[in-house]
């Protein structure tokens, strides 16, 4: 790579995050977008073995559920198709939450505390030993660890005059981020995506600059935003490094 | 019958909120949308999951 990649953090959260990045292709910034969805492994409930299941639900329905919990996945400590232990028994009149789930790993634990797996009432219970299978989202959504990745242009907003005096006065609606003049990043919900709200009376021009792309990236608790990036970076290197091989034997 | 855990379309989890939206926004008389936008529930996808949804475990719990 000829240009060296250079990042702003425009927000930064614990599940979502911002960033602009300068020196991108287009096709690049593409593939880590892919990369994040689809190659970052992450620890799913696969496997569910019930002991006792009195509630309203059937077995299949519950397990469908369970799939969908995250869990907090260390990464360094698990290869791909590793399992983890994690079991419930929960006996009405309770609901039974994702925090009653109790794991074999200390490090792997439900991304969120309070999504309500069944309702049981008086006498229904619910017991079962699942396995978490740590895969990748390829092999089935629920190994997603981004949600909602994506990435827009920056687009760099100029003021080229004043607006005509008889012209009509229309909304200007813009998403993602802006640069203005003075290269200050400014996220369009600032002034409600409106750019007739913060240049009021002004003709605006608005183009895309090249090679710089605004990522918006979510995670669903099962990694931290960092890792999610890094992990997908990573993974389209050792891709690299696969076909080098290859092709050098 | 129960909320489902994701939203269908964008895939974030949505159920945890479900019991907080349905005690301040249903039986209780705030706005949906406050509720909604206080809860971090914002894109329309995951809005409508909540906004559309109607618990009938209780309804259909004596059957089984």
């Amino acid at each position: 790579m000829s240009a060296e990649f250079d990042v702003e953090f425009i927000e930064r959260d614990d599940r979502s995050a911002r960033f602009l990045v300068r020196g991108l292709t287009p096709a690049f910034a593409n593939g880590i977008r892919r990369a994040m969805i689809a190659d970052v492994p992450t620890l799913s409930i696969d496997t569910v073995r019930f002991i006792e299941n009195s509630s309203v639900m059937f077995d299949e329905m519950i397990a469908l559920r369970l799939g969908l919990i995250p869990l907090t996945t260390p990464l360094a400590d698990y290869e791909i198709g590793e399992t983890v232990t994690v079991a419930l028994d929960v006996e009405g009149p309770a609901t039974a939450y994702s925090g009653d789930l109790t794991t074999s790993d200390g490090l792997v634990e439900p991304a969120d505390k309070n999504i309500p797996i069944i309702k049981l009432n008086q006498g229904q219970r619910l017991e079962f030993e699942a396995d978490a299978v740590l895969d990748r989202g390829k092999e089935h959504a629920k190994h997603q660890g981004g949600v909602s990745v994506g990435y827009r242009h920056l687009q760099r907003v100029e003021v080229i005059g004043d607006r005509g005096e008889f012209d009509e006065e229309e909304p200007h609606i813009l998403r993602g981020v802006i640069e203005t003049e003075d290269g200050e990043l400014v996220a369009t919900d600032e002034f409600d995506n409106d750019l007739t709200n913060r240049y009021p009376g002004k003709e605006v021009s608005v183009t895309d600059v090249p090679g710089a792309f605004v990522f918006h990236v979510e995670t669903d608790g099962s990694l931290s935003v960092e890792e999610l990036v890094d992990r997908a970076a990573e993974s389209i290197g050792d891709r690299a490094a696969e076909l080098k091989d290859a092709v050098s034997v | 019958m129960m909320i489902p855990v994701r939203c269908f379309t964008c895939g974030k989890v949505i159920s945890e909120y479900y019991e907080e939206f349905d005690a301040r926004a249903r039986e209780g008389d705030e706005d949906p949308a406050a509720v909604l936008d206080d809860l971090g529930v914002t894109r329309h996808c995951c809005r409508r999951m909540m906004v559309s949804h109607t618990d009938l475990v209780d309804v259909v719990s004596p059957y089984q």
